[in-house]
């Protein structure tokens, strides 16, 4: 769906739907749950103007980042930071559960959600971005190759 | 692996700004290269060597000693 946004765009639009979200939750809440709905709308259309302005620029690669335009160095070094924040959401959902079962405390389950949730992710990326490596060894194929039809 | 990358874009005179929009990258990812703490992908290497008319092996020396020869 982001791709038929503009590259500079792209950023700033998910902040604002997802702080948006986060405002309506408030709303949804009730009571004076307004109050922080207002504070989190104005707080997140700050962020996107903000990242927007950064993606304009090309001082450095968080600029390029935010700007959707990042080259092979870039992307890299992107994808290198969400596999260590996975890594890290990982960790803390399994301390979170080891704290939890260690407490006795019935708020276990959602640590034991994200630590399956990431878990699962990470096979399916092995799955997913692996899958091109299947397939039988040159050498088992050159075995087949090389038996002669007459040798039994 | 050590590369030519410096030594070539000063030779034509291209600043490092100029060679990334060459490239299609970015000015820090050729400062990167330059400074021997990226090494770009092998679409990227051969388009830098072709850029500068030499090939890859010459371009980018996995040889230390010789790198600077």
């Amino acid at each position: 769906m982001m791709t038929f946004i503009r590259p500079r765009l792209r950023k700033p639009v998910g902040i604002a739907l997802g702080g948006t979200l986060w405002a309506a939750a408030w709303v949804v809440h009730g009571g004076n749950g307004w109050q922080w709905a207002i504070v989190a709308e104005i707080g997140t259309i700050a962020l996107a103007i903000g990242w927007y302005v950064r993606g304009g620029r090309d001082n450095d690669d968080e600029d390029a980042l935010a700007g959707s335009h990042a080259d092979e160095r870039q992307q890299l070094l992107s994808q290198r930071s969400w596999a260590l924040a996975g890594k890290v959401a990982m960790l803390a959902a399994f301390a979170g559960v080891v704290a939890a079962v260690a407490a006795r405390a019935g708020w276990w389950w959602p640590f034991a959600a994200l630590f399956a949730i990431t878990g699962f992710v990470y096979l399916l990326g092995l799955s997913t971005y692996g899958v091109g490596e299947e397939g039988p060894a040159d050498d088992a194929d050159d075995g087949h190759q090389m038996r002669s039809p007459v040798s039994h | 692996m050590r590369n030519r990358l410096r030594e070539q874009r000063t030779q034509r005179g291209l600043s490092q700004a100029e060679l990334a929009a060459a490239l299609g990258v970015s000015r820090q990812t050729v400062i990167s290269i330059e400074g021997g703490r990226y090494l770009p992908s092998l679409p990227l290497a051969f388009a830098i060597a072709r850029f500068f008319d030499m090939t890859v092996d010459k371009m980018f020396d996995p040889d230390d000693e010789e790198a600077g020869t």
